[in-house]
Protein backbone atom coordinates (compact mmCIF):
# COMPACT_ATOMS: atom_id res chain seq x y z
CA UNK A 1 0.00 0.00 0.00
CA UNK A 2 1.36 3.43 -0.89
CA UNK A 3 0.73 6.77 0.76
CA UNK A 4 -0.61 9.58 -1.41
CA UNK A 5 1.99 12.00 -2.78
CA UNK A 6 2.56 14.91 -0.38
CA UNK A 7 0.96 18.23 -1.32
CA UNK A 8 3.41 20.35 0.66
CA UNK A 9 2.52 23.01 3.23
CA UNK A 10 -1.04 24.29 3.38
CA UNK A 11 -3.48 26.45 5.29
CA UNK A 12 -7.17 26.33 6.11
CA UNK A 13 -9.40 28.21 3.68
CA UNK A 14 -11.47 30.49 5.91
CA UNK A 15 -13.94 33.21 4.76
CA UNK A 16 -12.05 36.01 6.50
CA UNK A 17 -9.09 35.41 4.17
CA UNK A 18 -10.97 34.93 0.85
CA UNK A 19 -10.22 38.38 -0.53
CA UNK A 20 -6.58 38.31 0.48
CA UNK A 21 -6.02 34.85 -0.98
CA UNK A 22 -7.72 35.71 -4.27
CA UNK A 23 -6.01 39.06 -4.66
CA UNK A 24 -2.47 38.03 -3.63
CA UNK A 25 -2.36 34.33 -4.62
CA UNK A 26 -0.04 33.57 -1.71
CA UNK A 27 2.70 30.94 -1.79
CA UNK A 28 0.61 28.30 -0.05
CA UNK A 29 0.87 24.81 -1.54
CA UNK A 30 -2.74 23.82 -0.87
CA UNK A 31 -5.84 24.72 1.12
CA UNK A 32 -8.07 22.65 3.34
CA UNK A 33 -11.78 23.42 3.58
CA UNK A 34 -14.27 22.53 6.29
CA UNK A 35 -16.54 20.42 4.09
CA UNK A 36 -19.79 21.36 5.83
CA UNK A 37 -19.23 25.07 5.13
CA UNK A 38 -19.63 24.32 1.43
CA UNK A 39 -22.55 21.90 1.70
CA UNK A 40 -25.17 24.63 2.13
CA UNK A 41 -26.21 25.55 -1.40
CA UNK A 42 -24.49 28.29 -3.35
CA UNK A 43 -23.54 31.92 -3.09
CA UNK A 44 -20.26 33.32 -1.83
CA UNK A 45 -18.87 30.15 -0.17
CA UNK A 46 -19.26 28.11 -3.35
CA UNK A 47 -18.03 30.92 -5.63
CA UNK A 48 -14.94 31.58 -3.51
CA UNK A 49 -14.11 27.89 -3.32
CA UNK A 50 -14.32 27.56 -7.10
CA UNK A 51 -11.96 30.49 -7.57
CA UNK A 52 -9.42 29.18 -5.08
CA UNK A 53 -9.78 25.68 -6.50
CA UNK A 54 -8.73 27.00 -9.91
CA UNK A 55 -5.24 27.72 -8.55
CA UNK A 56 -4.68 25.44 -5.56
CA UNK A 57 -5.15 21.78 -4.62
CA UNK A 58 -7.96 21.36 -2.08
CA UNK A 59 -8.43 18.89 0.75
CA UNK A 60 -11.89 18.35 2.24
CA UNK A 61 -11.99 18.05 6.02
CA UNK A 62 -15.30 17.33 7.72
CA UNK A 63 -16.51 17.64 11.29
CA UNK A 64 -19.93 15.99 11.10
CA UNK A 65 -19.54 12.43 9.82
CA UNK A 66 -19.85 11.12 13.37
CA UNK A 67 -17.88 7.99 12.54
CA UNK A 68 -17.95 6.64 16.08
CA UNK A 69 -21.63 7.27 16.79
CA UNK A 70 -23.93 4.36 17.50
CA UNK A 71 -26.65 6.12 15.46
CA UNK A 72 -27.00 4.81 11.89
CA UNK A 73 -24.70 6.43 9.31
CA UNK A 74 -26.36 9.48 7.82
CA UNK A 75 -26.49 8.76 4.10
CA UNK A 76 -28.17 12.08 3.29
CA UNK A 77 -25.10 13.76 4.71
CA UNK A 78 -22.78 11.36 2.90
CA UNK A 79 -24.58 11.97 -0.40
CA UNK A 80 -24.07 15.72 -0.01
CA UNK A 81 -20.44 15.13 0.89
CA UNK A 82 -19.96 12.93 -2.15
CA UNK A 83 -21.56 15.56 -4.40
CA UNK A 84 -19.19 18.18 -3.02
CA UNK A 85 -16.22 15.84 -3.53
CA UNK A 86 -17.25 15.23 -7.14
CA UNK A 87 -17.27 18.99 -7.70
CA UNK A 88 -14.11 19.88 -5.77
CA UNK A 89 -12.04 16.80 -6.66
CA UNK A 90 -10.09 17.04 -3.42
CA UNK A 91 -6.77 15.32 -2.83
CA UNK A 92 -8.23 13.75 0.35
CA UNK A 93 -11.49 13.58 2.27
CA UNK A 94 -11.06 13.41 6.02
CA UNK A 95 -13.05 13.41 9.25
CA UNK A 96 -12.48 12.53 12.89
CA UNK A 97 -12.29 9.52 15.13
CA UNK A 98 -15.18 10.89 17.16
CA UNK A 99 -18.94 11.04 17.41
CA UNK A 100 -21.14 14.14 17.40
CA UNK A 101 -24.36 12.84 18.92
CA UNK A 102 -26.87 10.00 19.20
CA UNK A 103 -30.67 9.61 18.95
CA UNK A 104 -30.74 12.13 16.11
CA UNK A 105 -29.23 14.92 18.21
CA UNK A 106 -26.04 16.73 17.21
CA UNK A 107 -23.89 18.34 19.88
CA UNK A 108 -21.67 20.03 17.24
CA UNK A 109 -18.56 18.77 18.97
CA UNK A 110 -16.04 15.98 18.45
CA UNK A 111 -16.85 13.68 21.33
CA UNK A 112 -14.55 11.06 22.85
CA UNK A 113 -14.88 7.29 22.78
CA UNK A 114 -13.65 4.53 25.01
CA UNK A 115 -10.84 2.62 23.31
CA UNK A 116 -12.47 -0.78 23.42
CA UNK A 117 -12.64 -3.74 21.08
CA UNK A 118 -16.37 -3.09 20.66
CA UNK A 119 -15.76 0.54 19.60
CA UNK A 120 -12.93 -0.53 17.31
CA UNK A 121 -15.07 -3.06 15.47
CA UNK A 122 -17.91 -0.56 15.25
CA UNK A 123 -15.84 2.32 13.87
CA UNK A 124 -13.83 0.13 11.49
CA UNK A 125 -17.03 -1.25 9.98
CA UNK A 126 -18.42 2.28 9.52
CA UNK A 127 -15.22 3.59 7.96
CA UNK A 128 -15.33 0.74 5.46
CA UNK A 129 -18.97 1.50 4.59
CA UNK A 130 -18.19 5.20 4.17
CA UNK A 131 -15.24 4.37 1.93
CA UNK A 132 -17.42 2.07 -0.18
CA UNK A 133 -20.05 4.77 -0.49
CA UNK A 134 -17.65 7.60 -1.30
CA UNK A 135 -15.60 5.41 -3.60
CA UNK A 136 -12.36 6.58 -2.02
CA UNK A 137 -10.20 5.96 1.01
CA UNK A 138 -11.07 8.05 4.01
CA UNK A 139 -8.46 9.89 6.04
CA UNK A 140 -9.27 9.64 9.76
CA UNK A 141 -7.98 12.14 12.31
CA UNK A 142 -7.18 11.64 15.98
CA UNK A 143 -9.29 14.16 17.93
CA UNK A 144 -8.35 16.16 21.02
CA UNK A 145 -10.05 14.70 24.06
CA UNK A 146 -10.64 15.99 27.57
CA UNK A 147 -11.93 12.88 29.27
CA UNK A 148 -10.63 9.32 29.38
CA UNK A 149 -12.99 6.44 30.12
CA UNK A 150 -12.54 3.65 32.63
CA UNK A 151 -13.90 1.29 29.96
CA UNK A 152 -10.85 1.79 27.66
CA UNK A 153 -8.96 -1.45 27.00
CA UNK A 154 -6.09 -0.09 24.90
CA UNK A 155 -4.13 3.09 24.19
CA UNK A 156 -5.42 5.64 21.70
CA UNK A 157 -2.49 4.93 19.37
CA UNK A 158 -3.10 1.18 19.45
CA UNK A 159 -6.74 1.87 18.61
CA UNK A 160 -5.84 4.25 15.76
CA UNK A 161 -3.31 1.86 14.22
CA UNK A 162 -5.67 -1.09 14.39
CA UNK A 163 -8.53 0.97 12.96
CA UNK A 164 -6.38 1.97 9.97
CA UNK A 165 -5.32 -1.65 9.45
CA UNK A 166 -8.82 -3.15 9.69
CA UNK A 167 -10.60 -0.47 7.64
CA UNK A 168 -7.66 0.06 5.29
CA UNK A 169 -8.05 3.80 5.74
CA UNK A 170 -5.44 6.54 5.92
CA UNK A 171 -4.64 8.68 8.94
CA UNK A 172 -4.55 12.40 9.54
CA UNK A 173 -2.15 12.85 12.41
CA UNK A 174 -3.13 16.01 14.25
CA UNK A 175 0.08 16.82 16.06
CA UNK A 176 -1.57 19.44 18.27
CA UNK A 177 -4.31 16.99 19.23
CA UNK A 178 -1.67 14.44 20.24
CA UNK A 179 -0.09 17.08 22.46
CA UNK A 180 -3.39 18.31 23.95
CA UNK A 181 -4.63 14.78 24.68
CA UNK A 182 -1.25 13.72 26.08
CA UNK A 183 -1.35 16.65 28.52
CA UNK A 184 -4.96 16.00 29.49
CA UNK A 185 -4.51 12.26 30.02
CA UNK A 186 -0.89 12.13 31.11
CA UNK A 187 0.53 9.96 28.33
CA UNK A 188 3.79 10.47 26.47
CA UNK A 189 3.14 12.37 23.22
CA UNK A 190 6.38 11.03 21.75
CA UNK A 191 5.21 7.47 22.37
CA UNK A 192 2.05 8.23 20.38
CA UNK A 193 4.02 9.61 17.43
CA UNK A 194 6.52 6.75 17.55
CA UNK A 195 3.80 4.10 17.56
CA UNK A 196 1.77 5.23 14.55
CA UNK A 197 2.23 3.18 11.38
CA UNK A 198 4.12 5.44 8.92
CA UNK A 199 2.50 3.77 5.91
CA UNK A 200 -0.90 5.10 6.93
CA UNK A 201 -0.20 8.78 7.54
CA UNK A 202 -1.45 10.94 4.66
CA UNK A 203 -1.63 14.28 6.41
CA UNK A 204 -0.59 16.30 9.48
CA UNK A 205 -2.57 19.03 11.19
CA UNK A 206 -0.90 21.74 13.21
CA UNK A 207 -2.76 24.24 15.39
CA UNK A 208 -2.70 26.29 18.54
CA UNK A 209 -4.61 25.53 21.72
CA UNK A 210 -5.55 27.13 25.04
CA UNK A 211 -3.77 26.29 28.27
CA UNK A 212 -6.28 26.23 31.12
CA UNK A 213 -3.71 25.16 33.69
CA UNK A 214 -5.20 21.83 34.65
CA UNK A 215 -6.14 20.95 31.10
CA UNK A 216 -5.62 22.17 27.56
CA UNK A 217 -8.34 22.82 24.99
CA UNK A 218 -8.00 22.51 21.22
CA UNK A 219 -9.25 26.00 20.33
CA UNK A 220 -7.37 26.76 17.08
CA UNK A 221 -7.19 30.39 18.19
CA UNK A 222 -3.49 30.72 18.99
CA UNK A 223 -0.20 30.32 17.15
CA UNK A 224 1.36 26.86 17.27
CA UNK A 225 3.28 26.58 20.56
CA UNK A 226 6.91 25.48 20.95
CA UNK A 227 6.06 22.05 22.36
CA UNK A 228 3.87 21.30 19.33
CA UNK A 229 6.59 22.48 16.95
CA UNK A 230 8.98 20.08 18.71
CA UNK A 231 6.47 17.29 18.28
CA UNK A 232 6.04 18.21 14.61
CA UNK A 233 9.80 17.89 14.16
CA UNK A 234 9.67 14.41 15.63
CA UNK A 235 6.72 13.46 13.44
CA UNK A 236 8.36 14.92 10.33
CA UNK A 237 11.48 12.84 11.00
CA UNK A 238 9.46 9.69 11.50
CA UNK A 239 6.92 10.05 8.70
CA UNK A 240 8.93 12.04 6.13
CA UNK A 241 7.29 14.49 3.75
CA UNK A 242 3.57 14.48 4.51
CA UNK A 243 0.92 17.04 3.46
CA UNK A 244 0.82 19.40 6.42
CA UNK A 245 -1.39 22.38 7.20
CA UNK A 246 -2.06 24.88 9.97
CA UNK A 247 -5.61 25.22 11.25
CA UNK A 248 -6.75 28.61 12.50
CA UNK A 249 -10.44 29.01 13.32
CA UNK A 250 -10.73 31.93 15.71
CA UNK A 251 -8.88 35.03 16.90
CA UNK A 252 -7.78 35.41 13.29
CA UNK A 253 -4.43 37.19 12.82
CA UNK A 254 -3.35 39.09 9.70
CA UNK A 255 -2.81 36.53 6.94
CA UNK A 256 0.94 37.30 6.92
CA UNK A 257 1.20 35.81 10.42
CA UNK A 258 -0.15 32.50 9.15
CA UNK A 259 2.26 32.68 6.23
CA UNK A 260 5.09 33.26 8.71
CA UNK A 261 4.02 30.16 10.68
CA UNK A 262 3.93 28.23 7.42
CA UNK A 263 7.42 29.53 6.66
CA UNK A 264 8.61 28.22 10.03
CA UNK A 265 7.14 24.83 9.21
CA UNK A 266 8.91 24.80 5.86
CA UNK A 267 12.24 25.66 7.54
CA UNK A 268 11.89 22.73 9.93
CA UNK A 269 11.05 20.39 7.06
CA UNK A 270 13.94 21.70 4.92
CA UNK A 271 16.35 21.33 7.83
CA UNK A 272 15.30 17.71 8.38
CA UNK A 273 15.54 16.93 4.66
CA UNK A 274 19.03 18.49 4.49
CA UNK A 275 20.11 16.40 7.49
CA UNK A 276 18.75 13.24 5.89
CA UNK A 277 20.53 14.05 2.62
CA UNK A 278 23.83 14.59 4.48
CA UNK A 279 23.55 11.34 6.41
CA UNK A 280 22.65 9.45 3.23
CA UNK A 281 25.66 10.90 1.37
CA UNK B 1 -20.74 -0.64 29.50
CA UNK B 2 -21.70 -0.86 25.84
CA UNK B 3 -20.74 2.00 23.52
CA UNK B 4 -24.37 2.95 22.81
CA UNK B 5 -25.16 3.21 26.50
CA UNK B 6 -22.04 5.27 27.18
CA UNK B 7 -22.86 7.66 24.36
CA UNK B 8 -26.46 8.10 25.50
CA UNK B 9 -25.29 8.83 29.02
CA UNK B 10 -22.59 11.22 27.85
CA UNK B 11 -25.05 13.12 25.67
CA UNK B 12 -27.65 13.29 28.44
CA UNK B 13 -25.02 14.83 30.70
CA UNK B 14 -24.10 17.47 28.13
CA UNK B 15 -27.73 18.32 27.35
CA UNK B 16 -28.56 18.61 31.05
CA UNK B 17 -26.18 21.56 31.06
CA UNK B 18 -24.44 20.78 34.34
CA UNK B 19 -21.45 18.54 34.85
CA UNK B 20 -22.20 17.96 38.55
CA UNK B 21 -24.01 14.73 39.13
CA UNK B 22 -23.91 13.52 35.53
CA UNK B 23 -24.21 9.74 35.50
CA UNK B 24 -21.45 9.49 32.89
CA UNK B 25 -18.93 10.70 35.51
CA UNK B 26 -18.81 7.15 36.86
CA UNK B 27 -17.06 6.16 33.64
CA UNK B 28 -14.71 9.15 33.50
CA UNK B 29 -11.25 9.11 35.05
CA UNK B 30 -9.68 11.94 37.00
CA UNK B 31 -6.48 13.16 35.37
CA UNK B 32 -3.29 13.98 37.26
CA UNK B 33 -4.16 17.68 37.22
CA UNK B 34 -7.94 17.86 37.05
CA UNK B 35 -10.93 16.07 38.49
CA UNK B 36 -13.33 14.33 36.16
CA UNK B 37 -16.11 16.86 36.80
CA UNK B 38 -13.90 19.67 35.46
CA UNK B 39 -12.87 17.60 32.45
CA UNK B 40 -16.40 16.55 31.54
CA UNK B 41 -17.38 20.18 32.08
CA UNK B 42 -15.26 21.12 29.05
CA UNK B 43 -17.84 19.38 26.85
CA UNK B 44 -20.82 20.80 28.76
CA UNK B 45 -19.50 24.35 28.50
CA UNK B 46 -18.40 24.00 24.89
CA UNK B 47 -21.84 22.74 23.84
CA UNK B 48 -23.65 25.72 25.28
CA UNK B 49 -21.02 28.25 24.22
CA UNK B 50 -20.93 26.94 20.65
CA UNK B 51 -24.69 27.08 20.13
CA UNK B 52 -24.89 30.53 21.74
CA UNK B 53 -22.15 31.64 19.37
CA UNK B 54 -24.15 30.41 16.35
CA UNK B 55 -27.14 32.44 17.53
CA UNK B 56 -25.12 35.59 18.19
CA UNK B 57 -23.46 35.30 14.78
CA UNK B 58 -26.77 34.96 12.91
CA UNK B 59 -28.80 37.54 14.90
CA UNK B 60 -26.45 40.44 15.73
CA UNK B 61 -29.10 43.13 15.22
CA UNK B 62 -31.64 41.32 17.40
CA UNK B 63 -28.95 41.17 20.06
CA UNK B 64 -28.42 44.94 19.77
CA UNK B 65 -32.18 45.56 19.92
CA UNK B 66 -33.02 43.51 22.99
CA UNK B 67 -29.67 43.88 24.77
CA UNK B 68 -27.02 41.36 25.71
CA UNK B 69 -28.69 40.15 28.88
CA UNK B 70 -32.05 39.47 27.25
CA UNK B 71 -30.32 37.88 24.25
CA UNK B 72 -28.34 35.56 26.52
CA UNK B 73 -31.56 34.57 28.29
CA UNK B 74 -33.22 33.99 24.92
CA UNK B 75 -30.24 31.88 23.77
CA UNK B 76 -30.42 29.85 27.01
CA UNK B 77 -34.12 29.23 26.46
CA UNK B 78 -33.65 28.30 22.79
CA UNK B 79 -30.74 25.98 23.48
CA UNK B 80 -32.62 24.36 26.36
CA UNK B 81 -35.72 23.83 24.25
CA UNK B 82 -34.02 22.89 21.00
CA UNK B 83 -31.18 20.40 21.01
CA UNK B 84 -29.71 20.54 17.52
CA UNK B 85 -30.90 17.90 15.09
CA UNK B 86 -28.96 19.45 12.24
CA UNK B 87 -25.80 17.75 11.15
CA UNK B 88 -24.68 21.03 9.65
CA UNK B 89 -24.43 23.82 12.24
CA UNK B 90 -25.56 26.27 9.55
CA UNK B 91 -29.19 25.32 10.12
CA UNK B 92 -29.31 25.29 13.92
CA UNK B 93 -30.48 28.88 14.31
CA UNK B 94 -33.17 28.72 11.63
CA UNK B 95 -36.04 28.24 14.05
CA UNK B 96 -35.26 31.22 16.27
CA UNK B 97 -37.95 33.55 14.77
CA UNK B 98 -40.56 30.78 15.18
CA UNK B 99 -39.33 30.18 18.70
CA UNK B 100 -39.87 33.87 19.47
CA UNK B 101 -43.39 33.71 18.04
CA UNK B 102 -44.21 30.66 20.14
CA UNK B 103 -42.63 31.86 23.37
CA UNK B 104 -44.73 33.52 26.03
CA UNK B 105 -41.95 35.97 26.80
CA UNK B 106 -41.52 37.16 23.21
CA UNK B 107 -44.67 36.50 21.22
CA UNK B 108 -46.02 40.04 21.68
CA UNK B 109 -42.78 41.72 20.64
CA UNK B 110 -43.39 42.14 16.92
CA UNK B 111 -40.35 44.35 16.53
CA UNK B 112 -38.00 41.64 17.82
CA UNK B 113 -39.76 38.89 15.87
CA UNK B 114 -39.64 40.83 12.60
CA UNK B 115 -36.01 41.78 13.06
CA UNK B 116 -35.21 38.09 13.66
CA UNK B 117 -37.16 37.15 10.51
CA UNK B 118 -35.22 39.71 8.51
CA UNK B 119 -31.86 38.50 9.82
CA UNK B 120 -32.73 34.88 9.14
CA UNK B 121 -33.74 35.79 5.59
CA UNK B 122 -30.42 37.58 5.05
CA UNK B 123 -28.60 34.41 6.10
CA UNK B 124 -30.81 32.19 3.96
CA UNK B 125 -30.39 34.39 0.88
CA UNK B 126 -26.62 34.50 1.37
CA UNK B 127 -26.01 30.82 0.69
CA UNK B 128 -29.19 29.70 -1.10
CA UNK B 129 -28.56 27.54 -4.19
CA UNK B 130 -27.23 29.28 -7.30
CA UNK B 131 -29.27 29.81 -10.46
CA UNK B 132 -28.60 31.67 -13.70
CA UNK B 133 -30.72 34.76 -14.26
CA UNK B 134 -32.88 34.57 -17.38
CA UNK B 135 -32.21 37.47 -19.79
CA UNK B 136 -35.40 39.37 -20.57
CA UNK B 137 -34.68 38.86 -24.28
CA UNK B 138 -35.62 35.21 -23.80
CA UNK B 139 -39.24 36.31 -23.58
CA UNK B 140 -39.10 37.04 -27.31
CA UNK B 141 -39.24 33.27 -27.81
CA UNK B 142 -42.87 33.31 -26.65
CA UNK B 143 -45.67 34.31 -29.02
CA UNK B 144 -47.91 37.16 -27.78
CA UNK B 145 -50.84 34.77 -27.36
CA UNK B 146 -48.75 32.70 -24.94
CA UNK B 147 -48.14 35.61 -22.60
CA UNK B 148 -51.19 35.20 -20.41
CA UNK B 149 -50.09 31.60 -19.77
CA UNK B 150 -46.50 32.48 -18.90
CA UNK B 151 -45.32 31.51 -15.46
CA UNK B 152 -41.90 32.15 -13.99
CA UNK B 153 -39.30 30.49 -11.80
CA UNK B 154 -37.44 32.73 -9.38
CA UNK B 155 -33.97 32.74 -7.94
CA UNK B 156 -33.79 30.32 -4.97
CA UNK B 157 -32.49 33.13 -2.77
CA UNK B 158 -35.60 35.31 -3.21
CA UNK B 159 -37.59 35.71 0.02
CA UNK B 160 -40.59 37.97 0.59
CA UNK B 161 -41.45 39.25 4.05
CA UNK B 162 -44.11 41.39 5.61
CA UNK B 163 -42.43 43.30 8.41
CA UNK B 164 -43.08 46.04 10.88
CA UNK B 165 -42.16 49.40 9.33
CA UNK B 166 -38.68 50.41 10.40
CA UNK B 167 -37.28 46.88 10.65
CA UNK B 168 -34.66 47.54 7.98
CA UNK B 169 -33.69 50.90 9.50
CA UNK B 170 -33.29 49.16 12.87
CA UNK B 171 -31.14 46.49 11.27
CA UNK B 172 -28.93 49.00 9.52
CA UNK B 173 -28.45 51.09 12.65
CA UNK B 174 -27.64 47.99 14.70
CA UNK B 175 -25.07 46.76 12.20
CA UNK B 176 -23.39 50.16 12.14
CA UNK B 177 -23.53 50.31 15.94
CA UNK B 178 -25.59 53.50 15.78
CA UNK B 179 -28.42 54.48 18.07
CA UNK B 180 -31.51 52.49 17.09
CA UNK B 181 -34.39 54.47 15.55
CA UNK B 182 -37.75 54.67 17.34
CA UNK B 183 -40.23 51.93 16.60
CA UNK B 184 -42.07 52.36 13.28
CA UNK B 185 -45.82 52.35 12.80
CA UNK B 186 -47.68 49.98 10.50
CA UNK B 187 -46.31 47.21 8.36
CA UNK B 188 -44.49 47.08 5.04
CA UNK B 189 -43.22 44.59 2.48
CA UNK B 190 -39.66 43.58 1.70
CA UNK B 191 -37.96 41.40 -0.89
CA UNK B 192 -34.52 39.88 -0.14
CA UNK B 193 -32.28 38.03 -2.51
CA UNK B 194 -28.64 37.55 -3.40
CA UNK B 195 -26.92 39.74 -5.95
CA UNK B 196 -23.18 39.65 -6.67
CA UNK B 197 -22.72 37.14 -3.82
CA UNK B 198 -24.23 39.42 -1.17
CA UNK B 199 -27.71 39.52 0.32
CA UNK B 200 -29.63 42.59 -0.83
CA UNK B 201 -33.15 43.84 -0.14
CA UNK B 202 -35.69 46.40 -1.24
CA UNK B 203 -39.05 47.57 -0.01
CA UNK B 204 -42.06 46.66 -2.16
CA UNK B 205 -45.38 48.38 -2.64
CA UNK B 206 -48.34 46.26 -1.54
CA UNK B 207 -49.42 45.50 -5.12
CA UNK B 208 -45.96 44.35 -6.16
CA UNK B 209 -45.62 42.22 -3.02
CA UNK B 210 -48.92 40.56 -3.90
CA UNK B 211 -48.04 40.07 -7.57
CA UNK B 212 -44.60 38.68 -6.80
CA UNK B 213 -46.02 36.36 -4.13
CA UNK B 214 -48.52 35.00 -6.64
CA UNK B 215 -45.87 34.68 -9.35
CA UNK B 216 -43.58 32.79 -6.94
CA UNK B 217 -46.46 30.41 -6.22
CA UNK B 218 -46.45 29.60 -9.95
CA UNK B 219 -49.51 31.55 -11.09
CA UNK B 220 -49.44 32.61 -14.73
CA UNK B 221 -49.14 36.20 -15.82
CA UNK B 222 -52.71 36.39 -17.04
CA UNK B 223 -54.10 34.73 -13.93
CA UNK B 224 -52.37 37.21 -11.66
CA UNK B 225 -54.02 40.08 -13.54
CA UNK B 226 -57.38 38.40 -12.96
CA UNK B 227 -56.87 37.52 -9.33
CA UNK B 228 -58.98 39.40 -6.85
CA UNK B 229 -56.03 39.74 -4.52
CA UNK B 230 -54.14 41.69 -7.16
CA UNK B 231 -57.14 43.58 -8.47
CA UNK B 232 -57.86 44.90 -4.97
CA UNK B 233 -55.10 47.40 -5.59
CA UNK B 234 -56.33 50.52 -7.32
CA UNK B 235 -53.47 50.87 -9.79
CA UNK B 236 -53.44 47.17 -10.74
CA UNK B 237 -53.42 46.63 -14.47
CA UNK B 238 -51.66 44.42 -17.03
CA UNK B 239 -49.39 47.37 -17.79
CA UNK B 240 -48.43 47.75 -14.14
CA UNK B 241 -47.76 44.02 -13.92
CA UNK B 242 -45.62 44.15 -17.07
CA UNK B 243 -43.64 46.99 -15.54
CA UNK B 244 -43.05 44.94 -12.39
CA UNK B 245 -42.02 41.92 -14.45
CA UNK B 246 -39.43 44.01 -16.27
CA UNK B 247 -38.04 45.08 -12.89
CA UNK B 248 -37.82 41.45 -11.71
CA UNK B 249 -35.85 40.57 -14.82
CA UNK B 250 -33.56 43.57 -14.39
CA UNK B 251 -32.77 42.52 -10.82
CA UNK B 252 -31.92 39.00 -12.00
CA UNK B 253 -34.76 37.47 -9.99
CA UNK B 254 -36.30 35.48 -12.85
CA UNK B 255 -34.45 32.28 -13.69
CA UNK B 256 -37.01 30.51 -15.84
CA UNK B 257 -40.17 31.04 -17.88
CA UNK B 258 -42.62 28.62 -19.43
CA UNK B 259 -45.96 28.89 -21.16
CA UNK B 260 -48.59 26.57 -19.70
CA UNK B 261 -51.13 24.65 -21.77
CA UNK B 262 -54.03 26.66 -23.09
CA UNK B 263 -57.31 26.39 -21.21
Amino acid sequence: MSRPAPLGHGLGLRPIYYDEILSTRPAVDWFEIISENYMTGGGRPTAMLERVRADYPIVMHGVAMSLASTDPLDFDYLRELKTLAERVEPAFVSDHLAWTGVHGVTLHDLLPIPYTEEALAHVAERVMRVQDFLGRRLVVENASTYVAFRESEMSEWAFVNELARRADCLLLLDVNNVFVSSFNHGFDANAFIDAIDPDRVAQFHMAGHTDNGTHRIDTHDQPVCDEVWALYERARRRFGAVSTMIERDDNFPPFEELLAELGHMREIAAHIDAESARSAA
Amino acid sequence: MRLAELQAMFQAGVLAGAEDGAQILESVKNSRQADRTTLFGVYVNAYHARLAEFLAADFPALRALIGEEAFDALADAYIGAQPSRERNARWYTTRLPDFLRESEAWRDDARAIDLALFERALTDAFDAPDAEALPIEELAAFAPEQWPRLSFAFHPSLILLELETGTIATHEAAMEQQELPPRGEGRGHVALWRADLDSVHCELEADEFMALSLAMEGHAFGDICQMAAFRDHSDASPERLAQMLTGWFQEGLVVGAEAGEDG
